[in-house]
């Protein structure tokens, strides 16, 4: 069995009497380890797609299962705990807590994990070094660029070490060098730790350095 | 690097808006202090009332007609008024069945200048061989009955005169008074009145420094026999002797009991309404915060904060907001509270003080309440935000 499974999930929005199907009907096996890209025009679905995934909202129908568990029969602790431990959600917008520096951003995960120790203290720091941020790591999100605020939402999806990670546009605004560089981290991390990687671009040509590409179309996925 | 917890967390986001944070801990504070207020007030005349009723050790007074609010003024709240009738009365009332013992006072008003050189004050004069109303007390302190041109003063009035360590002489309706010492506080409006013999009123008429006449007294205090009801036999007093009123002792202070009640009324309806207020401002307050910082809240909620940590993000806030604001109204509630008892018709003669413990009492049953309506007001708010889907929340749906 896939690592993740995702079994005839679904999920209509309604507006006034319109019913929009944002995720149609969609079934994919995703296997530990796998570098997976999703392309696909603006509202074909994307972001809805993976938030089903990362557990931070609900199929209208379906399961998604991680290891065999069906995450929507979790309770509110275990869902947190999943969203928390298992997987690093990279938002596609703004995700910063303006009252929060940089460090404190990236620690927040911690927080409502098991608490943050000392251990924790350093990794935040050596993640926001990684993601090249090492003399900003007081600076408040006011204070840094949209790039590099972007940059610490990505240390922060990589706090808690998940198994999995969930990027929507994780690369949006960021200059063509440190796309690269944040890719290569991406593969990095991939290759060494095995962490299984879904993510969403409209660059066709970050698309194809993935494993597997998907292209998604008003709701409905077909490999390419 | 700053501590990092839930409770910094909730200070930050309270320091967002110190403008608004200070003017929720600033209403409630004026809540908490308006109920301080009034829970003092209530509780000092109330207390006033059943001191003076359990102290006074007769069943029923009985006064000039008319003179019944003047009389309880007197005993309850020591104004100081005169009034008389004729000492016949005494006679008439021993022919009433069930009365077991009598015994009759006089009062007169000093006046600096005039007669006397104490301050404004009533001069209480009884018979100490029928008393029992001052004799538990004057026992106490004298050991032995009051001699002619001998006084002794309530434990107030001990101020004005500035008797207490020392004897002095003063001189009361042109005649010298040797000042014997101070009562023990009682609790009632006798406090600061000043005893002397029924013996004096004699010299005290010859000086005409009084608009007291010969053979007239003020009230009369009843005992009635075991077994009888004291408000029965008010009535019967009433009906045979028409000049004067009777008033049982549970009906004494009857009215300004029933003052207080309506008062009481008013109160009870303002704190409550005040209270709604509260909670509707707390309400809006924080549905103005759940809106402004919804996507954060989904943003955390994304990242691993369960319910419950959100709900104790907000409940740092609200129980911060509801603690100082509650012991700011404490503080200020009870210092009004002191100072308009010097201020307030009703209270300011009002001997009777809140003990300390309880002032502690209101204070904590305030602090419940300016913390509980913190937390009411802010509930839905919170339950709503808690429950919020994270990335709807995150999108600001
Ligand atoms: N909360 C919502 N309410 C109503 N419609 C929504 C909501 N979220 C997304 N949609 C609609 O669902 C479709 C897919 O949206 P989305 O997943 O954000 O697309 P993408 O990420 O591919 O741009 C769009 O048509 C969008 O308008
Ligand atoms: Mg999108």
């Amino acid at each position: 069995m896939a690592q993740i499974e995702i079994r005839d999930v679904s999920k209509i929005f309604t507006v006034g009497d319109l019913q929009i199907r944002a995720v149609d009907d969609v079934s994919l096996g995703i296997e530990k380890g796998e570098f997976l890209s999703i392309v696909g025009h603006s509202g074909s679905g994307k972001t809805t797609f993976l938030s089903i995934i990362g557990g931070i909202m609900k199929p209208t129908s379906g399961r998604v299962l991680f290891e065999g568990k069906d995450i929507s029969s979790l309770d509110d602790a275990g869902l947190s705990g999943y969203r928390n431990n298992t997987v690093g959600f990279m938002f596609q917008f703004a995700s910063l807590l303006p009252i929060l520096t940089a460090w404190e951003n990236v620690l927040l995960p911690c927080l409502f994990g098991s608490g943050c120790d000392v251990n924790d203290k350093k990794r935040a720091e050596e993640l926001l070094h990684l993601v090249g941020l090492g003399d900003k790591i007081n600076a408040y999100p006011s204070q840094l660029s949209g790039g590099q605020q972007r940059r610490v939402a990505i240390a922060r999806a990589f706090m808690n070490a998940p198994e999995v990670i969930l990027a929507d546009e994780p690369t949006g605004d960021l200059d063509e060098e440190t796309e690269a560089e944040i890719m290569e981290l991406f593969k990095k991390l991939n290759r060494e730790q095995n962490v299984t990687f879904i993510f969403i671009t409209h660059n066709l040509d970050l698309a194809r350095q993935a494993q597997k590409q998907i292209r998604m179309t008003h709701g409905v996925i077909k490999e390419i | 690097m700053p501590a990092f917890t839930f409770l910094s967390f909730a200070l930050r986001n309270l320091k967002r808006k110190p403008l608004r944070t200070a003017m929720l801990v600033f209403s409630i504070a004026l809540l908490v202090s308006a109920l301080v207020f009034i829970l003092s007030f209530v509780r000092r005349v109330d207390s006033v009332i059943k001191v003076t009723s359990d102290r006074l050790g007769s069943d029923i007074i009985v006064v000039p007609a008319g003179s019944r609010g003047a009389a309880e003024d007197i005993l309850l709240e020591n104004k100081v008024k005169s009034f008389y009738m004729d000492m016949a009365v005494m006679d008439k009332l021993r022919h009433i069945k069930d009365i077991d013992a009598l015994t009759g006072q006089t009062y007169l008003v000093s006046i600096v200048g005039q007669c006397c050189d104490v301050p404004e004050t009533i001069v209480v004069a009884f018979n100490q061989d029928s008393d029992f109303i001052i004799k538990p007390w004057l026992v106490k302190k004298l050991g032995r009955k009051l001699g002619k041109g001998e006084a002794i003063v309530g434990s107030e009035s001990a101020m004005n005169i500035s008797v207490g360590l020392t004897e002095v002489d003063s001189v009361l309706f042109g005649n010298m008074f040797k000042m014997l010492g101070v009562l023990e506080k009682t609790g009632t409006g006798l406090d600061t009145a000043i005893f002397i013999d029924e013996s004096n009123i004699g010299d005290i008429l010859k000086s005409g420094k009084t608009i007291l006449k010969p053979e007239q007294i003020s009230i009369i205090f009843v005992r009635v026999k075991k077994g009888a009801d004291p408000v029965a036999v008010a009535g019967k007093i009433e009906d045979s002797i028409i000049e004067v009123d009777a008033v049982a002792r549970k009906d004494i202070g009857r009215n300004i009991l029933d003052t207080l009640r309506d008062l009481n009324r008013i109160f009870i309806v303002t704190v409550a309404i005040a209270s709604m207020l509260s909670i509707a401002l707390v309400w809006a307050v924080f549905s103005a915060i759940a809106n402004e910082r919804a996507w954060e809240i989904g943003v955390i909620r994304a990242i691993g904060a369960r319910q419950s940590h959100v709900s104790r993000f907000f409940l740092i806030e609200v129980l911060f907001i509801g603690c100082i604001g509650s012991i700011l109204g404490i503080l200020a509630g009870t210092a009004v509270s002191i100072l308009l008892a010097k201020h307030f018709m009703l209270l300011k003669n009002v001997t009777a003080d809140l003990g300390m413990i309880e002032r502690l009492l209101i204070a904590l049953i305030s602090f419940v309440a300016g913390v509980g309506i913190c937390i009411i007001g802010a509930l839905s708010p919170i339950q709503r935000l808690k429950k919020m889907e994270p990335l709807l929340a995150i999108k600001g749906d």
